[in-house]
């Protein structure tokens, strides 16, 4: 039995013990009929491509970032597959996914008309409309089609715009353990009495929430039996990523799983800055991929990470960078085919001093929706060829 | 000759402007009349007290937990709580978040708050030229590392995107150019002490290095100009700032979609009278009191927070001790950090608010309240109160 078998039996024994089988049996059956997971991870605020994925070979390069450029000596070198490009040194925990074929690196994402702004950009992303006109997000549409609350969820404080839909939004959790509700027995009756009875206007909204509170405190909270088999850092970041393989393992039954780290907006001071949070994330992402692989799903997952825009290409005098426009994206698993999808950026042909976009980020969400079963064309409203990713 | 103020609409005006109220405050200012109330309310701002720290200035986690705790004490306690809600209000338009601004102390963000306080029922153009000159705004958005050599763009991009024309009215190109002009706007220490070796309780002063300042001709928004202060001036001339300014502040004082013909007329009275003079014509405008604009809001957790406790009669919280400390972390929790916004566009707010996290932990916080079910005055806190157990209705999380 591995671990993923042995954790869905133990929950329906518990079930059966309390005597609450119907959902908690229905949870492990939508385990198994979810086989394919995404797991999105926006970076807020900006990443550096080009300390990121650093052209390491190119002259340019360290003229143009005298104070803030990665030593040639420090660059992960990527091999023959990553052409005159390497891996900041925060990134080593990621070198082994790269050596396997199974981390995507993909420069210059962007899209037409770029804008600088983090909150429309962040906007266009999550709408996956750079024509501003929609206001539901990729995921949110996909979302409305499912007939499930919990087909999608996020980890963190507030749904961000990607998982709202016209008819359900995701569920926003925080944190697996503290998801429990402490209310004296007749305040608790009370909510639930009166989450019950229907309302108008703002009230109705509010009731709304209610319900949809009581809905996910039913469901979280037979997950907190389920426990990582990896270490992660102990960091918000970190914290979110090992409960996502809780959710997983466990058999929430969400086909996608969204999460943030902010922090990005490198204006000043960016070295060790930046350093610190791609270590966060390459550890996170790391720690994620030895636990799916403990309880036999990692070839099921797929994570793809991304950032509103790139930064500017010469460093400013603060030791650091603004706003740009192309930006990096990775996408990783065990089923994901590895490798460099794009070209070392043209550092002599820039847009007001930022990188410019090679790769149109919907062909990237058209190979997510194509990994969760989904019809990319109904979702992003136009035909986006897929990466050959999968 | 006052209009009349009924019992029911002075709890609703109590609630939106200060967002604490019992019972026999609603009933007072009922019995001054509509006009009068407002005015009462609307008074100068009685001073905050000062924060001075034992901690050194590697210790912002402690500074952080005493100026919150002043802050909500203060708000707690003061005759004048509209002035704090709107120092709530700046505070989340002209942002600046603790945990981002490394340099800058608690005191210095105290002195901020101070800036709001002063200034916030003024015109709006003098609280921008005090803001743009602020020590912490200049650390937070990097003004105060901009050298002509190179700009650094973060402070000029959010001045038009976030603080007064809003997206749309102006080019990359402006950004660049107005960069330029408020190079060499920076900090020091007075008599310019190194941060190293300072006292916390030593705040930063603006200073203009001119060395490090583009005195070349810049164009923005189609005019020609060389410093930050006119920069500043356009800005404030422009009527699309009071547009952008009072559709924000309709959306915190009526409703989440205020109508066109509201923010057009408000945007007119904010420019020509100022805040006080918008919160005015706001809070005695019939509209203000319809049955369409009440309860349309949803608390903040700050603005739960003091609600709730000033209902209970608890004018005092202390963030060092239990059970305080599991309510200032609380804060995180809900989504609401006094002096530290999730990002420069500040809270998001409305429904964001009762996400399903954020929501619960708020609902959990009224397990501390049972038991104390009679000391509690809930009737401005909530419309219909009805003892304890309608803090779990929807209503109760409603402004």
């Amino acid at each position: 039995m591995n671990r993923r078998e042995f954790i869905q039996k133990s929950l329906l024994t518990l079930a059966l013990g309390q005597g609450a089988p119907s959902l908690l049996s229905r949870t492990a059956l939508a385990a198994q009929s979810k086989e394919k997971i995404l797991v999105v991870v926006n970076l807020f605020g900006g990443n550096d491509q080009l300390n990121t994925l650093v052209p390491y070979r190119n002259e340019l390069y360290y003229r143009l970032r005298p104070n803030i450029a990665i030593r040639r000596e420090e660059v992960l070198d990527l091999g023959a597959n990553g052409e005159r490009l390497g891996l900041h040194p925060a990134l080593r925990p990621l070198m082994q996914m790269w050596n396997n074929g199974e981390l995507a690196v993909i420069p210059q994402v962007g899209y037409p008309n770029p804008n600088r702004s983090h909150f429309i950009s962040t906007s266009i992303w999550h709408t996956a409309d750079p024509s501003r006109r929609l206001e539901t997000g990729w995921l949110g549409r996909w979302g409305d089609l499912q007939d499930d609350p919990f087909c999608d969820t996020f980890l963190g404080g507030a749904t961000p715009q990607a998982q709202m839909g016209e008819r359900r939004s995701a569920p926003a959790i925080s944190s697996i353990d503290t998801f429990s509700i402490r209310l004296p027995r007749p305040f608790e009756e009370a909510f639930d009495r009166e989450a019950q009875r229907v309302r108008s206007g703002t009230a109705e909204e509010v009731r709304r929430a209610m319900l949809s509170l009581r809905g996910a405190l039913d469901k979280v909270g037979q997950l907190r039996l389920v426990r990582n088999q990896a270490q992660y850092p102990d960091n918000a970041f970190g914290r979110s990523m090992a409960d996502i393989a809780r959710m997983i393992a466990g058999g929430l039954g969400s086909s996608v799983y969204y999460t943030t780290l902010g922090g990005w907006d490198t204006h000043a001071g960016q070295p060790p800055r930046q350093a610190e949070l791609l270590g966060y994330v390459a550890q996170a992402l790391a720690a994620f991929r030895a636990d799916l692989r403990a309880i036999g799903r990692d070839k099921d997952v797929m994570v793809m990470v991304f950032s509103e825009f790139g930064r500017q290409v010469a460093e400013n005098a603060s030791f650091g960078t603004d706003h740009g426009e192309g930006g990096l994206m990775l996408v990783l698993g065990g089923g994901i085919r590895g490798g460099l999808y794009g070209s070392e950026p043209n550092l002599e042909d820039l847009e007001l001093n930022a990188l410019k976009y090679q790769t149109d980020f919907r062909n990237v969400y058209a190979t997510a929706l194509q990994w969760i079963a989904a019809n990319p064309q109904q979702v992003l409203g136009g035909d986006f060829q897929p990466l050959r990713l999968i | 000759m006052a209009r009349p103020l009924s019992f029911s609409n002075a709890a609703h005006l109590l609630r939106r402007a200060a967002a604490r109220g019992r019972r026999k405050e609603a009933q007072q200012l009922a019995e001054m009349g509509l006009e009068p109330a407002v005015d009462f309310l609307l008074r100068d701002p009685a001073p905050a007290p000062s924060y001075r720290t034992a901690a050194t200035r590697n210790e912002r986690g402690q500074q952080h937990r005493e100026i919150s705790q002043l802050w909500l004490n203060h708000w707690l306690t003061t005759p004048t709580p509209a002035a704090e809600r709107l120092v709530l209000f700046w505070h989340g338009h002209l942002t600046s978040e603790f945990r981002e601004t490394m340099g800058a102390q608690g005191i210095d963000f105290w002195q901020q708050f101070a800036t709001f306080r002063q200034l916030g029922y003024g015109p709006y153009g003098d609280l921008l030229k005090a803001i743009a000159r602020n020590p912490v705004m200049l650390l937070y958005l990097n003004n105060a590392q901009s050298r002509k050599e190179h700009p650094n763009q973060n402070w000029a991009r959010e001045l038009l995107e976030l603080y007064t024309l809003g997206p749309g009215h102006y080019t990359e190109q402006d950004i660049l150019e107005a960069a330029r002009a408020f190079t060499g706007w920076t900090v020091r220490l007075p008599g310019n002490q190194r941060p190293r070796e300072a006292s916390a309780n030593l705040a930063f002063e603006f200073v203009f290095n001119r060395n490090w300042h583009d005195p070349g001709e810049k164009t923005f928004l189609g005019r020609r100009v060389r410093s930050g202060e006119e920069v500043l001036e356009i800005l404030i001339e422009h009527p699309q700032t009071y547009l952008f300014v009072a559709r924000k502040l309709l959306r915190f004082y009526l409703c989440p979609e205020p109508p066109e013909a509201l923010v057009q007329e408000g945007a007119r009275v904010f420019r020509a009278e100022g805040t006080r003079g918008f919160l005015r014509w706001l809070f005695t405008h019939e509209a203000f009191y319809s049955p369409a604009y009440r309860n349309a809001l949803i608390k903040s957790p700050l603005e739960y927070l003091v609600g709730l406790w000033y209902a209970a009669g608890i004018e005092r919280v202390n963030f060092e001790e239990r059970p305080g400390r599991a309510l200032y972390l609380s804060l995180a929790a809900m989504g609401q950090i006094p002096f530290d916004p999730p990002n420069v566009a500040g809270w998001d707010g409305g429904l964001a608010w009762l996400a399903e996290s954020p929501f619960l932990t708020r609902l959990n916080l009224l397990a501390g309240f049972a038991g104390r079910e009679r000391r509690l005055d809930l009737e401005v806190f909530r419309d219909n109160a009805d003892g304890a157990l309608s803090l779990v209705k929807p209503e109760a999380q409603l402004l």
